[in-house]
């Protein structure tokens, strides 16, 4: 039950970042929109690792965690040179 | 699940929800990026220590690299995205702008 009401929170979380991502309206709002969805989706994954006391996918968290901050990183030097690109 | 486990997760799942209504409804990107950058990791946070009462060493493991991970990382990149907005747009509805004046050199520029 309670596994529910918080993974259902995450889904709202990810549901208001992906309206976000697609509303925009600069491209630094998308990428943080979309950090948004990561992060609930690192949370959801979490609660069901303690619902299900299966630590396998645990895993994930930690690769989510760096795969997004480097296209984080990576998009953010795309948007700063955007108008100066040689 | 116990109590304490139950209290972290919806806590965090509670405050997961907040940042992303704040991404979804504050209207300058810098606010938007204040509900991305502070929240939500304060929010995994939670549901990561939750977790971990209730998976044990094994998990409390994993859950204490991924924690880790993401704080250290993510201030990081919500701070380039706010230079790179401040960068590319007009910032005038700032009362104090303490980036404004002469160009930062870029990462780019040196050497």
């Amino acid at each position: 039950m309670i596994a529910v009401v918080a993974v259902g929170a995450f889904v709202v979380a990810a549901v208001a970042g992906a309206v976000r991502l697609l509303r925009g309206p600069t491209l630094a709002d998308r990428v943080a929109a979309l950090d948004v969805v990561l992060i609930s989706t690192m949370g959801a994954i979490a609660v069901d690792a303690a619902e299900s006391g299966d630590t396998t996918n645990l895993q994930i968290l930690v690769v989510i965690a760096i795969i997004g901050f480097t296209a984080t990183v990576a998009a953010s030097r795309f948007i700063e040179h955007e108008d100066r690109r040689p | 699940m116990s109590v304490v486990a139950s209290v972290f997760i919806l806590a965090g799942a509670l405050l997961a929800a907040l940042a992303g209504i704040g991404v979804l409804r504050f209207d300058t990107a810098y606010a938007r990026f204040h509900a991305a950058g502070k929240a939500s990791p304060v929010a995994f946070l939670l549901v990561a220590i939750g977790a971990a009462v209730e998976l044990g060493w094994a998990g409390a493991a994993l859950l204490a690299v991924a924690s880790t991970a993401l704080v250290l990382t993510l201030p990081v990149g919500v701070h380039l995205l706010f230079r790179a907005v401040h960068r590319t747009t007009t910032s005038d509805h700032l009362r104090v702008d303490d980036l404004a004046g002469p160009e930062q050199p870029s990462l780019d520029d040196q050497g």
